[in-house]
């Protein structure tokens, strides 16, 4: 594994040409999940999606656009125009030695700027390609769907519950708030996640199940890396 | 309702936790990314400032949220070697804006930035890496009314101590006896063969002017062979203790001067 944790020389004579980077965020996460889902989620997702790609780990962001869930404790955030530098910078860290391709994976939905930049950044250093697998891969994996509420979930629902249950139980409470707010998604465009939603849930968290979790899990992983495979090789 | 004297709340609790136990304290730990010659993983920093923080939010005394550690810094002076990966100091001055700006809001007003470990060889009025972090703190001091920010260098905040345990503590800049112990005493693993010791000729400063690899050939500033796990554990105990004393003492020192203001 190639990662944070390798020294400088051990990482060069390997020679990754790949190197993938998960955003996450700390937010609230409803009444049974830590604020730190995101973040925990999306690091193992991208340290094993790094592995079969035998590419270059950098540790997961912790910080994104939590702005979303406005005044709910917990929560703190990066405005968009300093998430999309940190990309930015990011990508030029790497192009400087030699790896020229970074896979994103991004752990958090509200982080609406990073296509704009992903776009930007690629236009901006043509011997350079980040790629990011569209949002779904998140929620709707397997088929049939692994997860029945599939399409419904926002935000602490039965997805991102099950994949806590599995990948850190000890600090999943026990308590579950189901609700799915009346109104079309992009009404966190509107208004703060509290408005929209007091217990903080956009989903059904009561089904949640480790077992769940841990098909999707491993979906997720396959999916992502054979989209990045499949991405690197077209764009080749 | 219990009294709350010291609780500390992590990214592993809930947002309905952090409503029950209001931190009084957050501590947002800042590492980097950068080679660290021959011997030490790229991810050093981010070891030693994780077990810092998490033992100083563990004794702060007060109710206290500790923040994941932020691992990209401005290591721009490695640009180009293998696993620099850093930011620019206008990206960095943004990501510590936008967090504590935000803790700030969501009713945390005293916010300790650790950035980075630092050097024995200065104290704790400059940093030494990360250095726009001093201008970011001083900025969200004079731009958000209500707010208490500060930023201490444990390595700086322990520095007489730390001189005392290793001779060459005060001439240490990078993946020296300091580091080099505390990476055995906390990742023995990842510590490979220690490459000779090197302490440049130049003022640190001079980092600013030229790459690291051009100040420092072989990639180090420091003396690996005064390191033990040993001496580590020590050192890791003292800088806890120095460091925690540094920031309780500063905000007790900062409440009275603004009480009095």
């Amino acid at each position: 594994m190639l990662d944070d944790r390798s020294t400088s020389a051990a990482i060069a004579s390997a020679k990754p040409t790949i190197a993938v980077l998960g955003i996450g965020a700390i937010e609230q996460h409803s009444h049974h999940l830590p604020i730190g889902t995101d973040w925990i989620a999306v690091s193992e997702v991208s340290q094993r999606v790094a592995a079969e790609l035998n590419a270059l780990w950098i540790p997961a962001i912790p910080f994104s656009m939590s702005e979303c869930h406005g005044p709910m404790a917990g929560t703190v955030w990066l405005k968009p125009a300093t998430l999309a530098a940190v990309l930015r910078d990011v990508a030029q860290s790497l192009r400087e030695q030699d790896i020229r391709k970074l896979l994103v994976l991004n752990g958090h939905g509200g982080n609406f700027v990073i296509e704009p930049t992903i776009q930007a950044i690629n236009q901006e250093f043509p011997d350079f390609r980040i790629v990011m697998p569209s949002e779904v891969w998140a929620t709707i994996v397997g088929e049939p769907p692994i997860f029945e509420t599939a399409g419904t979930e926002v935000h602490a629902g039965e997805s991102e519950t099950s994949t806590e249950l599995y990948l850190n139980p000890d600090n999943v409470k026990s308590e579950r708030v189901d609700y799915v707010p009346p109104v079309g998604r992009e009404f966190l465009d509107y208004a703060f996640m509290d408005q929209v939603s007091p217990d903080g849930m956009w989903g059904t968290s009561s089904k949640g199940s480790a077992a769940k979790g841990e098909r999707a899990i491993a979906a997720q992983v396959h999916a992502i890396v054979a989209f990045a495979k499949q991405a690197f090789e077209v764009l080749r | 309702m219990t009294k709350v004297t010291s609780v500390m709340l992590t990214w592993q609790n809930t947002a309905w936790e952090y409503q029950a136990h209001p931190p009084q304290i957050a501590i947002l730990p800042l590492a980097c990314l950068e080679p660290h010659a021959a011997h030490l993983p790229i991810g050093t920093d981010r070891i030693i400032i994780g077990e810092i923080a998490r033992r100083v939010a563990e004794q702060i005394g007060a109710p206290t949220m500790l923040l994941p550690t932020w691992s990209l810094g401005t290591s721009g002076h490695h640009a180009g070697k293998t696993g620099a990966i850093y930011l620019r100091f206008e990206t960095l001055w943004a990501v510590v804006r936008d967090v504590v700006t935000s803790l700030h809001e969501h009713g945390i007003h005293q916010v300790a930035v650790i950035n980075n470990h630092g050097s024995a060889m200065t104290g704790t009025t400059r940093p030494i890496g990360n250095f726009i972090v001093k201008t970011a703190v001083r900025q969200l001091n004079y731009e958000t009314p209500g707010l208490t920010a500060i930023w201490v260098q444990p390595f700086a905040a322990a520095r007489a101590e730390l001189a005392n345990l290793f001779p060459s503590a005060r001439s240490e800049l990078h993946a020296g006896a300091v580091e080099t112990s505390l990476l055995m005493r906390l990742a023995r693993d990842l510590v490979g063969a220690l490459p000779p010791d090197h302490v440049p000729d130049v003022a640190p400063n001079y980092l600013d002017f030229a790459p690291f690899k051009k100040i420092a050939p072989r990639g180090i500033w420091g003396k690996p062979s005064e390191a033990s796990a040993d001496q580590g554990a020590r050192a890791l105990e003292i800088i806890v203790q120095a460091t925690t004393d540094y920031i309780t003492t500063t905000f007790k020192q900062l409440k009275e001067i603004k009480q009095r203001g």
